[in-house]
């Protein structure tokens, strides 16, 4: 390696790990929020069964799990201002991959819905609870510990598609990997370095889903503990 | 107390209840008792409105109303003075033994939270698993499961428990004691409907036994008269092979 090359890696590597720490985590987290509240709407709907929001939320997951997710940032970006509808590159991406991102994350919620055992909803039922009491204390506290692993999954996804805002002018840690590799005429090198500023996210994230499931058991609080190391609920 | 008039209920175009009249009295346990298939599970769904029926109409303490025509508020109605114990005990897995009990009080009944504790934990006593209180469901046995799940059923004092089929989903040896429990409850005058396969608590619990075949009651009576002396064939038919098995069990 010549020394030229070791300094551009050293100097561009916190040069690309900003945008990522300041734009690309953020634009994931905002996007995956959105989705989450999007999600449980479009699910909930469905497993309810309310007439017309239950059609309306598949029409939605249809559209948006059949078409690329670039072609809805480009209809949101740059399509919507031509009907008067004008969006900041930012807010436009979360837009976007929120509502993406919705349409699988509502799948994945509804499954694990449905995974709870049915039983317990006639017992709720029985014991006096209203059905949005039945959703909030036993359905979904759950179904969440269920869905964690797909829902994370997708997290992991959407980390690494937010590259795509680069395409909707959002310096984020993909386009300044691009900007550099134009600068130093090194694209091999800085697109390298971009991937493994993305691995390094993923491989944090995924640190957290272990740490996070360990603990989406329910055990009790007092007691004898030994025994019972490794009951898990839900799953 | 709660009776159920001309019940008719069926699954597509399988007709499980032929316009069944059933009926049980203040203080009085009811065996129903039946071969497999014969629709006491249906019946006893259909009397928690956990199955919508074809025809019908129920009279409960002052309540009556048509079974077909009704709203879910008069359901949750009817059902708050009702408790239910399943077979498979569908305890609410999320929550401790301590606050399946008090989820019907607090939620639904707008108990206040340490009124609604104080009689969680003496429901549990008397289920005999105060030391268990603080367990979730998969930390306890099936036995102990169906005991909170009876203490659920009981906490917010209802008219009447139906059982169905409390002790079969569970090992020999751990029948026992949800049998005690409910023999228990028996005594201090609960007013009960049980299915079961338990010939022993039938005769020795229940006032009354009603024996069902096919949809529709074939004969019933006081425990002692419908074990030893069964007017239907069907029904001594019916004795000697489940008896049988008792005694061969033994
Ligand atoms: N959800 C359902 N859909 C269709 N058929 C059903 C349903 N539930 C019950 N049945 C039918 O109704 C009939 C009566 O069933 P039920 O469960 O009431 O019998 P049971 O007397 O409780 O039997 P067991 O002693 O085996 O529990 C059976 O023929 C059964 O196949
Ligand atoms: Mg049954």
């Amino acid at each position: 390696m010549t020394e030229r090359l070791a300094n551009i890696l050293i100097t561009s590597f916190t040069k690309i790990l900003m945008p990522g720490i300041r734009v690309t985590i953020p634009l994931t987290v905002c996007s995956f929020a959105f989705s989450m509240v999007l999600a449980l709407f479009l699910a909930i709907v469905q497993v309810a069964n309310i007439r017309g929001l239950k059609q309306l939320s598949q029409l939605y997951i249809w559209i948006f799990r059949g078409t690329p997710l670039l072609v809805q940032l480009f209809i949101i970006y740059f399509g919507l201002p031509s009907v008067g509808v004008m969006l900041d590159a930012f807010p436009a991406a979360v837009i976007a991959f929120g509502m993406n991102l919705a349409a699988y994350n509502a799948e994945v919620i509804r499954a694990a819905i449905l995974a709870v055992p049915e039983g317990q909803t006639e017992a709720a039922y029985l014991i006096g609870l209203t059905y949005p009491q039945l959703m909030v204390r036993v359905v979904l506290p759950q179904a969440f510990p269920i869905a964690f692993p797909s829902l994370f999954n997708n997290l992991i996804s959407l980390l690494k598609d937010t590259s795509l805002a680069s395409s909707i002018t959002i310096v984020e840690l993909f386009t300044t990997a691009q900007q550099i590799a134009a600068r130093t005429f090194e694209p091999l090198a800085m697109y390298c370095e971009a991937a493994v500023i993305y691995l390094i996210f993923c491989t944090v994230l995924t640190w957290v889903q272990g740490y996070v499931e360990k603990r989406l058991v329910w055990e009790h609080k007092e007691g004898d503990r030994k025994g019972l190391r490794g009951l898990k609920t839900g799953v | 107390m709660l009776e159920v008039k001309g019940l008719h209920k069926a699954f597509g175009g399988n007709e499980v209840l032929k316009g069944l009249d059933f009926k049980v009295e203040k203080g009085e346990v009811v065996a129903v008792l039946g071969p497999s298939g014969s629709g006491k599970t249906t019946l006893l769904r259909c009397i928690s409105f956990l199955e919508r029926v074809d025809r019908g109409e129920i009279l409960f303490g002052d309540l009556r109303h048509d079974m077909v025509h009704i709203s879910k508020k008069k359901i949750r109605e009817f059902r708050m003075q009702m408790g239910f114990v399943f077979q498979s005990f569908n305890l609410f897995r999320n929550m401790t033994a301590l606050h399946n009990v008090m989820e019907g009080l607090t939620v639904a009944r707008q108990v206040p939270r340490q009124e609604a504790e104080r009689i969680a934990w003496e429901m549990l006593r008397k289920v005999g698993l105060e030391d268990r209180a603080l367990y979730y469901p998969d930390q306890l046995s099936g036995g102990q499961q169906q005991r909170v799940a009876i203490a659920r059923a009981i906490a917010a004092n209802p008219q009447v428990i139906l059982f169905d089929e409390p002790t079969s989903a569970l090992d020999p040896e751990l029948t026992g004691e949800v049998l005690e429990v409910m023999r228990k409850l028996a005594e201090e005058g609960t007013t009960m409907v049980v299915v079961t396969h338990e010939m022993a608590f039938a005769r020795d619990v229940a006032d009354r036994v009603v024996f069902m075949e096919d949809g529709g009651i074939v004969e019933e009576g006081p425990a002692e008269e419908f074990f030893r002396h069964p007017k239907e064939e069907r029904t001594a038919q019916f004795l000697r092979r489940v008896l049988g098995d008792l005694e061969s069990d033994r």
